[in-house]
């Protein structure tokens, strides 16, 4: 084996690697989001925001490419060390408790296979929903695009998928909520004095991308914007 | 002192070999001194089984001053019990109330097989730290204390993963029984010290493969481990070894 596969295929580097692939994902999240949020400048700020990546081109695919092998190799990193588990401890525990803090375990990170799993089936659908849908088209100062803001807008009219939409957004959030604090402590990014305040911003951080990413659903729903 | 005697409930594993399957078996103890330390209450118990002419329960224990790390008890789930900071031999009956059921098992993993009844092999501990756990010098006559000089910083942080009794509650209470916290306290004492730079790079590659050889599973940073150790080890000795192995690259076979 290469230096590089034994580093990948070693305790540290699989968790070096989920922890980097992770922070990769959430960057992309944020970027997302804030994408997300042009919604709320009406259909010319959403739509030329979409038309602007597109025209990104060879760039657009390098970044969907990359994204698409540290999506599968963040799931299956994942699953491996789930699997593991049952490996390491063949007989388990009669009985089981958490000590509680400094301990995290919790609703979020004893859920992380549980949750991860719902997401990946949810990304299946969402692309299905907007990326590979056959968009209407929009003109905006004599430029054809995708209308993206009508699909948004006909999507959340229905109550069952918005619903769908906010669940899983709150499950997003609990995956980070863990994941975020977890990718900095994998990657050795930690002090004795840093590790609290990390484990806070995460917490944070895992609040306003839930949040962010409910706003907008809720918001076409009810008809507020 | 306290005079009030407690009844306490216990369910303990018996298992008679490592190739036999084993099994929670009830005791009840009606006269149980709360100042007695829990390892007491079980002497107490197997002095009575002896005397029964039943065979007593096997469990671990040496120092009982929280030092050496022998005693390995899962209480109602928790490796040495309820008290943070706190091996099993150091926790009291006082912590208990009366009439408390209490299931002690022993440590469980793949890499700790059962020996019998709660007492289990860690020699896999032992074979981490010959991987790398040490400092190869050839030591002649006590070297001057003041000879090779230490920042404060560093050597307070040696001797907060120098306190690691290697009793291997880290594994038990992990839920992936991951040995991290374990290999992460010896690596970074020494990367701490003078003593152990040298070999920095060999040492932490040779020991974190050596623990996943052993058959101790992945982390996953629930930090459980820090919460369960008597020596109440942060959690900062695994991130400390994972810079040391990613620092270790050029050592990688």
């Amino acid at each position: 084996m290469s230096k590089t596969a034994t580093f990948l295929n070693s305790q540290v580097g699989r968790k070096i690697a989920t922890g980097v692939t992770g922070i990769g994902l959430v960057l992309f999240i944020i970027v997302h989001l804030i994408g997300n949020l042009a919604y709320f400048g009406g259909p010319e700020a959403i739509n030329t925001y979409s038309y602007t990546l597109h025209q990104m081109g060879p760039l657009l695919w390098v970044v969907r490419l990359g994204l698409l092998a540290f999506f599968l190799y963040h799931v299956w990193l994942g699953f491996s060390i789930w699997l593991g588990r049952r490996r390491a401890r063949p007989e388990s525990y009669e009985v089981y408790a958490s000590r509680g803090w400094p301990s995290r375990q919790s609703w979020s990170s004893s859920s992380m296979i549980l949750t991860g799993v719902l997401l990946l089936l949810f990304v299946i659908t969402h692309l299905n929903t907007f990326a590979f849908h056959d968009f209407q088209t929009a003109v905006i100062n004599g430029v054809e695009m995708h209308d993206v803001h009508a699909r948004l807008t006909e999507v959340f009219q229905s109550p069952l998928y918005t619903i769908y939409y906010v669940i899983i957004m709150v499950l997003l959030g609990m995956h980070l909520r863990h994941g975020v604090w977890s990718a900095f402590q994998s990657l050795g990014w930690m002090s004795r004095n840093t590790n609290p305040i990390i484990y806070s911003v995460a917490f944070v951080l895992a609040l306003i991308i839930a949040i962010g990413f409910i706003g907008l659903p809720i918001s076409i729903y009810f008809g507020l914007v | 002192m306290s005079d009030q005697i407690m009844t306490i409930h216990l369910k303990i594993w018996k298992q008679n070999d490592p190739g036999s399957s084993g099994k929670l078996v009830d005791y009840t103890m009606d006269d149980v001194n709360p100042d007695m330390s829990f390892l007491e209450m079980l002497d107490w118990l197997n002095e009575r089984l002896m005397n029964e002419g039943k065979e007593p329960i096997e469990f671990d224990h040496d120092c009982r001053e929280g030092i050496c790390g022998s005693c390995n008890l899962v209480l109602n789930g928790m490796a040495h019990g309820p008290e943070p900071g706190t091996a099993v031999c150091q926790l009291h009956m006082r912590k208990y109330k009366d009439g408390d059921t209490i299931v002690v098992e022993p440590w469980r993993a793949k890499a700790f097989p059962i020996i019998k009844d709660l007492v289990v092999d860690r020699y896999a501990f032992d074979r981490i730290m010959a991987a790398g756990g040490y400092v190869s010098v050839n030591t002649g006559a006590p070297a001057d204390a003041n000879a090779l000089p230490v920042n404060k910083y560093d050597a307070d942080l040696a001797f907060d993963y120098a306190a690691c009794i290697g009793c291997g509650a880290c594994v038990a209470a992990c839920p992936n029984s991951s040995a991290s916290l374990f290999t992460g306290a010896k690596v970074s004492q020494l990367a701490h010290l003078p003593q152990g730079t040298p070999e920095r790079k060999r040492r932490v590659v040779k020991m974190v493969d050596k623990m996943a050889e052993e058959g101790f599973g992945d982390c996953s940073n629930y930090a459980e481990c820090e919460a369960v150790c008597p020596a109440e080890i942060s959690i900062t000795a695994i991130a400390e070894m994972r810079r040391e192995y990613a620092k270790a690259l050029s050592e990688i076979v």
